[in-house]
């Protein structure tokens, strides 16, 4: 698959596995997507593509989704580079893709432009300077709709005024095992950002892995938004690797690990809630240094693992037991 | 202690939220905020309904204004929480102002802004793009729009 962004390690990468940020924007003198015919969609896309052009650093690969196929929309999806509701639909909307996929933007979702920057690890800073960067050169080519009291103007009023979403994925398998995360979600609820599960929702989040976001678009800066979230994002991985400390205080966990990498090992099947369910812990273990495995190669096989990711792999649809018995074959094979 | 919203009726609601960082208090009757939907305050909040769960429970709908850029309804806006273009902003403004303070507080915007104002060569070529679009989609009431606003940006740039 090439070098890829999440083929990096980051910083604090025992427990942030990566950072992201969205900037939502419209063009003035378009509707919004939800108003727009097939054909103006498509007018759209070919105005943002032109501006993406000039771009400089950057080059992107543009791709009508009505083109791929639905295992590589899915599979886009699975990778965190297009919304779930984006693959759901593909008519007149387009991506627009770096060759490391670390910046992607979404053409025509719920508004003309979504851009997503991605970053291995804790890197809020980097992640916004880049996206602001290339905000800026397309605000060049385009005229972005924005209003002075309400700022950038968005098709879901909820969104408007920054229109910029940063995100940390945190992997919180000790706060999940001691049952503090119910507590913590309802706290961070009250202090302006979002905790949610990264793959799959609420107390279901499979790998232990959580979304934690900003929520506050209008009233606060993107800088002080981004320096709020940063601060709380500290603290969790502080309370994260208090619990650690705690659990493996007894042998408990430690056997639960190695028998994790041991199924992870010898597995003739496995389906990704029981893959994702062990390679938390097999992370967790990498982490601890009790088992030889660098994270980066752990977060692109939980990647690569998802169900559609796997059959494009074989570039052919699998059924349930093919699928896993290949996903099995593929984790026997990186685990060595 | 007056209602806030209407001014005339004893307010018997009140509530303390933290807003975008800020403490807002709001006191309502009960009516206003039966009709500003704090009666729900605390049941589901749903990301994609929520506009339109609130504008669906306001009073104002009936009219029948539309937007005179992309010719969405206030009703269609309330029925699906989805702005039709940036211009619905402007023209249903105060109809939407209780739910934009709902959901953001009473804050204002003070965030990053576009570095200077587009230029007048670039807001004409993306208006006659859009024109173009929507002649060819037979979209005629869309293009008059686009083409009255061309035309005022050359009125504009002429006096200059």
């Amino acid at each position: 698959m090439g070098a890829k962004w999440y083929l990096g390690t980051g910083a604090q990468n025992d427990v942030v596995i990566n950072t992201s940020i969205h900037i939502a924007r419209n063009i003035r003198s378009f509707p919004f997507p939800s108003r727009l015919s097939l054909p103006e969609k498509l007018k759209v896309n070919s105005v943002i593509r032109d501006a993406s052009e000039a771009i400089d650093d950057y080059s992107f690969n543009y791709a009508e989704m009505k083109m791929l196929s639905q295992s590589e929309v899915v599979s886009l999806a699975e990778r965190h580079l297009v919304s779930p509701e984006f693959a759901s639909s593909r008519d007149g909307r387009a991506l627009l893709l770096t060759e490391d996929e670390a910046v992607s933007v979404m053409l025509n979702e719920e508004d003309h432009i979504r851009l997503q920057v991605m970053y291995a690890g804790f890197a809020l800073d980097e992640a916004f300077k880049t996206a602001s960067s290339i905000e800026e050169q397309l605000s060049r080519k385009l005229d972005f709709a924005f209003d002075d009291k309400l700022g950038y103007l968005t098709q879901d009023p909820v969104a408007l005024g920054t229109g910029m979403k940063a995100s940390v994925v945190l992997h919180l398998p000790a706060l999940v095992s001691t049952s503090q995360i119910t507590k913590l979600i309802a706290t961070v609820s009250k202090l302006g950002l979002s905790l949610r599960g990264s793959y799959g929702e609420g107390a279901a989040a499979k790998g232990d892995m959580f979304r934690l976001s900003n929520t506050i678009t209008l009233g606060i800066s993107e800088l002080a938004a981004i320096e709020n979230l940063k601060s709380i994002a500290l603290q969790i991985a502080a309370q994260e690797r208090a619990a650690r400390e705690e659990i493996f205080k007894t042998p408990v966990i430690e056997d639960r690990i190695y028998r994790a990498y041991g199924v992870l090992k010898y597995a003739r099947m496995i389906d990704t809630n029981e893959f994702m369910e062990l390679i938390s812990l097999v992370r967790l273990g990498a982490v601890k240094g009790l088992i030889k495995m660098d994270c980066a190669s752990i977060e692109a096989l939980m990647i690569h693992m998802q169900p559609a990711t796997i059959s494009l792999s074989v570039d052919r649809p699998l059924d349930r037991v093919e699928r896993d018995k290949l996903r099995a074959a593929m984790v026997r094979q990186n685990l060595g | 202690m007056i209602c806030q919203n209407c001014n005339k009726n004893e307010a018997n609601m009140h509530m303390k939220r933290i807003v975008n960082g800020r403490a807002a208090e709001v006191h309502l009757c009960k009516d206003c905020a039966r009709s500003l939907g704090y009666g729900e305050a605390f049941t589901g909040f749903g990301f994609g309904g929520l506009l339109g769960e609130l504008l669906s429970k306001g009073e104002q709908i009936g009219s029948s204004v539309r937007c005179s850029f992309c010719g969405k309804s206030f009703e269609e806006i309330a029925g699906d929480g989805k702005m039709g273009c940036a211009e619905c902003y402007n023209i249903f403004y105060d109809k939407l102002l209780p739910s934009l303070n709902r959901i953001h507080g009473k804050a204002s915007y003070s965030g990053s802004r576009p570095q200077k104002e587009a230029s007048v060569e670039l807001r004409i070529e993306e208006l006659k793009v859009a024109l173009k679009a929507a002649v060819e989609q037979q979209n005629f009431e869309l293009a008059a729009t686009l083409r009255d606003r061309i035309n005022d940006i050359l009125a504009e740039g002429g006096e200059q």
